[in-house]
């Protein structure tokens, strides 16, 4: 199916709840715009390769839309050996679309960071971890405060193996993320964290979808938004547990620091369980900043806008606290860390 | 030098009358103990100086360093040099103790810390308290023991060096060798500071010798005496006071 032949999203699906496509389209919804390339540079030792994103098969109109602005693929093989991986994204232009297709076995530590003063970019990562493997992943978007960002994310997870999974949301103004994990086989397991920070009319849109698809299959997502000025944050989890997929545990928090009246914070957990003999759990909770947490730091000599700048930074640091891979978790605290320090007023 | 001078002061939290009329001096050097039941006002009078947005001063004048509170917002306080230490200080999650002291360190002096220099002070003042390095990477009081908080709270008022030091219940939660250990801390904060202990127990004054003790009782200082007085009501309760 091409993308004229799809049906425009409605509004009442859980997908397109909060960002009908037209507002995250880069222009009129009937065109597909010319696009440069996302420039990609690395420090990892080892091949780009071109391929091409097909989506034949797909009924997803981001996908298929991206691919049909753009279709080039880099494929790129991680023959883990507990290395670093760091990859920098790089979107100028006025519309840019990349796609990445990530084959990672053995242990190893991907770092993604997209940045630029690109008007729209498209951006398309698939990954699979192959069996008996470790993988830590961390994404930055540090997209320049003009920039729209749609994002898709594949990921398979094989047989005994992990995707460690960060993610810090700073850039951009609108943002429209869709993240799709399958964990394929026994023993996979999946733990995802994901850090939004918003400011003035910043929109961070967060769809995060989660599939047991065999038994004994492990899922954790935790989800941190802190949202300031008239910035809105959506945080939308779907968990699939299938009817086989016994011994599944598989938990979802969204936890949400409102930092002004106008700032508005959505998160909905969605569960669809099959199978009986699983563990699935979920919450979510919207809070103020904590007046006697701000009051302490007051006391300790912090000015107004520091307290609430190092509550935030501690609120959002702590969503990566439950990731193992040290690496990811230390790059995301640092990045985060320089991001709030430069915008402390006084 | 006054410190801090409290007249006549009325205290209120949601309209209602907590501190009724409660007037106090406390020089440099000077360590004042306040004692009283549950309720009788104590904690509050330290949260009002310190700037609470939940307490409202009704009436009465408070100065702090020879100008009027309402001149300091509560982060100005603090760096002019009163510290509170805290009965239930908040945890504040994913913010490192190591992290939190040096930034709070910094802003109360209004100066960048160099770093071996910081380093070596705060060493020798978790030395002094006892406390293991294993610390500066825990998030602020997140998942802290009640012992452990004090003296968190104790270390923070080492390095801030302040001038006024109000401890509400410092000694709460402390076993007798921490109790020894911070108040080994308070000592040596009181030689150049006025003090003002808020507690309920004489075994915190064997270790912090009062220079003046005063029983509180429904938001007012219905007695006032020298470390005697703290004894007497170890010994027979608050009950004679209302007689």
């Amino acid at each position: 199916m091409t993308y004229f032949d799809m049906e425009i999203p409605s509004r009442s699906t859980h997908l397109w709840r909060y960002t009908p496509w037209k507002r995250i389209h880069p222009s009129k919804i009937e065109l597909i715009p010319t696009s440069d390339e996302i420039i990609l540079d690395h420090d990892g030792n080892f091949d780009v390769k071109d391929g091409i994103r097909l989506t034949e098969d797909s009924t997803d109109i981001s996908r298929v839309f991206l691919s049909e602005c753009n279709s080039k693929m880099n494929v790129i093989e991680i023959d883990g050996k507990g290395q670093l991986v760091n990859i920098n994204l790089i979107a100028n232009g006025e519309t840019t679309v990349g796609h990445i297709d990530l084959k990672c076995k053995g242990e190893a530590t991907i770092i993604i960071h997209l940045s630029g003063s690109s008007s729209w970019t498209g951006l398309h990562i698939s990954g699979t971890v192959e069996k008996n493997s470790s993988i830590g992943y961390a994404f930055v978007n540090e997209l320049e405060s003009n920039s729209k960002l749609l994002r898709c994310e594949d990921w398979d997870v094989h047989r005994d193996s992990s995707l460690e999974y960060g993610e810090l949301s700073i850039g951009g103004f609108r943002n429209k993320t869709d993240i799709r994990t399958n964990l394929c086989d026994t023993n996979s397991s999946l733990n995802q964290t994901v850090a939004v920070y918003g400011i003035d009319s910043r929109h961070d849109d967060h769809h995060m979808e989660i599939r047991h698809l065999v038994k004994h299959t492990d899922s954790s997502l935790t989800m941190n938004a802190a949202c300031g000025g008239r910035s809105h944050s959506i945080g939308t989890g779907q968990l699939f547990i299938a009817e086989d997929a016994n011994g599944s545990n598989a938990g979802q928090v969204f936890h949400n620091l409102l930092l002004s009246p106008d700032a508005r914070a959505d998160a909905i957990p969605e569960l669809e369980v099959l199978s009986d003999e699983v563990s699935a759990a979920h919450g979510a909770a919207s809070a103020p900043i904590d007046k006697e947490q701000f009051h302490y730091l007051l006391s300790r000599g912090f000015s107004p806008s520091h307290a609430e700048s190092l509550i935030v930074e501690g609120f959002l640091v702590n969503t990566f606290s439950s990731l193992r891979n040290k690496m990811i978790s230390d790059d995301l605290k640092t990045r985060l860390k320089i991001h709030l320090e430069c915008g402390i007023k006084g | 030098m006054e410190v801090l001078k409290i007249s006549d002061l009325h205290v209120s939290v949601d309209g209602t009358p907590i501190i009724n009329g409660i007037s106090l001096t406390i020089k440099k050097g000077e360590i004042h103990a306040i004692m009283g039941r549950n309720g009788a006002g104590k904690s509050t009078l330290a949260n009002v100086v310190m700037g609470h947005p939940a307490y409202e001063i009704t009436s009465g004048d408070v100065s702090f360093l020879g100008k009027p509170l309402d001149d300091y917002e509560v982060h100005q306080r603090a760096r002019s040099g009163m510290f509170l230490s805290f009965q239930y200080p908040p945890s504040i999650p994913g913010v490192q103790v190591g992290n939190f002291l040096k930034k709070s360190v910094a802003s109360v002096r209004d100066q960048q810390l160099k770093a071996r220099e910081f380093r070596k002070e705060l060493n020798g003042a978790m030395e002094q308290l006892e406390m293991d390095k294993s610390f500066l990477s825990r998030y602020v009081n997140d998942g802290f023991s009640g012992g452990e908080k004090k003296r968190l709270e104790t270390l923070q008022m080492l390095l801030l060096k302040p001038q006024l030091a109000l401890l509400d219940e410092t000694d709460s939660g402390l076993d007798i060798d921490a109790l020894r250990v911070v108040s080994k801390g308070i000592n040596q904060i009181a030689e150049d500071a006025g003090c003002l202990i808020i507690t309920h127990y004489q075994r915190l004054l064997d270790l912090v010798k009062p220079d003046f003790v005063h029983a509180m009782i429904d938001g007012k200082i219905v007695k006032s005496g020298g470390p005697e007085l703290a004894i007497k009501l170890e010994e027979n309760g608050y009950d004679w006071l209302e007689a």
